[in-house]
């Protein structure tokens, strides 16, 4: 046990210091710093102030020369829609809205015209290139307008005006029991960044086991304590400086968001009532059990080379491995009620990366959640058997790297 | 008590890499492990120091079998190798650490040997910045630096210059009299026999020959002379049926049959009144044993 926690300690120590950690980890939070940024820096290049109520609504001058809309297009602007409406019953030419738009004073413009007795909204923008037509509610907004106008003038009633304009609610429902929270999209991001943050820890076992063996240090370790020690030591250490950069990182953002953007800018990406104690106990569990998995997975091929370039090829099996695991779990997101999701959700290869995200959408059982933990704590233990056998004996073998076949004969191995 | 080999095998699949080995090292000392490359050394060191289980036979120490626990064991292996990117002062707490040592005590004994084999300078640099000889000055303090009752040294002095070797033979001396095992293993059959009363010569995975090397190399009848006089001998040795090796100025290498035809060639000389500067007759060195034993 000391021996354990004297190997986890060294890992940790031999990680944190090293330059190209500190480089990485630091250009990583600088990314998170500048994304949450975006918004600011925007408004910035657009030369507004952050946080001015302008920046969220959209300023449109509309040219009514004919008063097609007597005036009543104003109203837009009581609609909350985020437009900010300009009307003008004067003639502007079109390179004078070209300049206002060009100086910003507007963002679009709608010239209406009526030609036959048939209304026309001519739209100008400043580019057409992300814009197919005229915005949907802008055109609902514009029509609601003129029917109103129209209505008021048949000379009806209160109630008659109110029957013609109905005001619906809308709910929705599903006919499966298991009923779906959060938002899907984030959940899939999240669900990527969990495979990154599981994969890439895992990988450093690896790296650093072949590390000490191609840097011929092995022998000394070896003969200083058990190769059981220096297998779980390693695998101890990569995965709490791991989880200290997770934590690292999701406290960045969480100041970041504080910091640089207005209250509830991110409610529409991220559902924050679904994000309670008990999903981050599970996520913290899946993403140390997953790294469990794929770290001894990795210290086993990461012994059986012993030259820095055949890393990448014995390492190939185990990354093929890990992309099913996360794809089964990725794709099968997408219809989270399906059988296929909720094997995804067991299966120890996708399960790390499933799960948490069903806990999150609310639709599984504590109960399952149990049997899928469960289910990884057998697969580490037998893998850490298998691996540490294999490691033991394939670690201080030199020159060409030890085959499957020669693998399975220190497995089969009894006298180790 | 010591060190006891006895009938140890060891398979690699189908390859037998180590057959009935057996030696005994049974007072403190340098004991000398020699064979050519591949004849099964490091095989039989791995097996001494638990890396790798035999096939069968016994390796015990003070009676008991080899293990970490029941053995304080330091070991300089052949290939050497410490952390390129860790500093040196850090990677020696961490071996001294793993050996039981405290961090003070292992800080003591760190500065201590730092010092002793001076390498104290490069305490704080990154190890790969350090000398091929300087690294391994530093991999020869985590094989002691927690006093282990049994050392084991492959090669310690390849890759050193003269000045650190004679630093590192003090070291060996010193640890000598302080009353450790040490087993030596070197292709450098000099320091072998500086150091080793006893030896052990493997080849293919067998024990060719052992014991004492005084008595090994007493037991070899003397092949050489070496006659030094002042005046041309060549007639004197010639009719006396021996074969010239070598003459510089009146300095002659001869093969001899057997130590009486030498004795004989002496007498001849006196009696003539050839005045003798130096009359050796040559046992075969410890390298000639060697290759007479290992050779193809």
């Amino acid at each position: 046990m000391r021996d354990l926690f004297i190997v986890a300690k060294f890992t940790i120590k031999d990680m944190v210091k090293r330059k190209s950690f500190i480089i990485s980890n630091l250009i990583i939070l600088g990314i998170i710093v500048l994304l949450f940024n975006v918004p600011n820096i925007l408004n910035l290049i657009k030369g507004e102030d952050s946080g001015v109520e302008a920046e969220h609504s959209t300023n449109i001058l509309i040219v009514d020369t004919e008063n097609i809309f007597e005036g009543t297009l104003e109203q837009i602007n009581n609609m909350e829609l985020g437009y900010k409406v300009q009307v003008s019953n004067t003639e502007v030419p079109f390179e004078e809205i070209k300049q206002k738009i060009e100086n910003n004073e507007i963002d679009d413009a709608v010239v209406v015209t009526k030609v036959n007795g048939q209304i026309n909204l001519e739209y100008i923008v400043e580019s057409l290139a992300m814009i197919e037509q005229m915005p949907e509610q802008l055109v609902n907004a514009i029509t609601a307008v003129y029917s109103n106008l129209q209505i008021s003038k048949l000379g009806l009633t209160a109630e008659q005006i109110q029957s013609l304009t109905p005001n619906f609610s809308f709910e929705m429902k599903q006919t499966s029991e298991d009923e779906v929270q959060g938002n899907q999209f984030a959940m899939m991001l999240m669900s990527m960044a969990l495979f990154f943050a599981i994969y890439f820890c895992a990988y450093q076992v690896s790296s650093s086991i072949t590390t000490e063996k191609t840097s011929k240090i092995i022998e000394t370790l070896v003969t200083s304590t058990t190769p059981r020690t220096i297998v779980l030591g390693k695998t101890i250490g990569i995965g709490i400086v791991g989880l200290l950069q997770i934590a690292v990182i999701v406290a960045t953002a969480l100041i970041s968001n504080a910091l640089f953007l207005d209250e509830g800018m991110l409610d529409g990406i991220i559902d924050f009532s679904n994000i309670t104690p008990y999903l981050g106990v599970v996520t913290i569990l899946y993403f140390l059990l997953g790294y469990a998995v794929y770290a001894l997975l990795y210290a086993l091929t990461g012994s059986t080379v012993s030259k820095p370039e055949d890393v990448q090829s014995a390492n190939g099996p185990i990354a093929i491995i890990a992309v099913i695991g996360f794809y089964l779990a990725y794709f099968t997101m997408m219809n989270p009620t399906s059988d296929l999701n909720q094997f995804a959700a067991m299966l120890p290869i996708s399960s790390p990366f499933c799960m948490p995200f069903r806990v999150m959408m609310g639709i599984t059982s504590i109960q399952d959640v149990l049997i899928s933990l469960g289910l990884l704590v057998i697969t580490i233990v037998v893998v850490a058997h298998i691996s540490i056998k294999i490691y033991s004996q394939a670690i201080l073998n030199t020159g060409s790297r030890t085959s499957l076949k020669e693998m399975l004969n220190m497995y089969k191995n009894k006298n180790v | 008590m010591g060190l006891k080999v006895e009938k140890v095998t060891k398979h690699f699949g189908e390859k037998l890499a180590v057959d009935n080995i057996t030696f005994e090292m049974d007072k403190p000392g340098v004991f000398g492990l020699l064979g050519t490359n591949g004849a099964g050394k490091t095989t039989t060191i791995r097996m001494m120091l638990g890396m790798l289980k035999k096939d069968s036979g016994e390796i015990t120490w003070n009676g008991k079998p080899v293990e970490r626990k029941n053995v304080n064991f330091g070991y300089l292996p052949e290939e050497r190798g410490i952390y390129p990117k860790t500093k040196i002062y850090e990677q020696l707490i961490y071996f001294a650490e793993l050996k039981g040592l405290k961090k003070e005590e292992a800080c003591k004994e760190i500065d201590y040997w730092m010092g002793r084999l001076k390498v104290e300078e490069y305490k704080n640099m990154l190890a790969e910045k350090l000398s091929k000889g300087n690294q391994q000055k530093v991999q020869f303090i985590t094989a002691i630096l927690h006093d282990p009752e049994l050392i084991v040294l492959d090669e310690p002095f390849s890759g050193l210059d003269p000045v650190n070797s004679e630093l590192l033979k003090g070291v060996i001396l010193e640890l000598v009299e302080k009353g450790k095992y040490i087993i030596m293993s070197s292709h450098q059959m000099s320091s072998i026999e500086e150091f080793c009363s006893d030896v052990v010569i493997i080849n293919r995975g067998k024990t060719v020959l052992k014991g004492n090397l005084k008595e090994i190399k007493d037991s070899y009848p003397a092949k050489k002379l070496e006659i030094s006089v002042k005046q041309d001998i060549t007639n004197q040795i010639q009719e006396a049926g021996m074969q010239i090796d070598k003459n510089i100025d009146n300095n002659y290498e001869i093969t001899i049959q057997n130590e009486d035809q030498a004795h004989q060639l002496m007498k001849k000389l006196v009696e003539q009144g050839i005045l003798i500067n130096k009359f050796e007759l040559k046992k075969p060195s410890l390298n000639d044993i060697f290759i007479e034993k290992v050779g193809e």
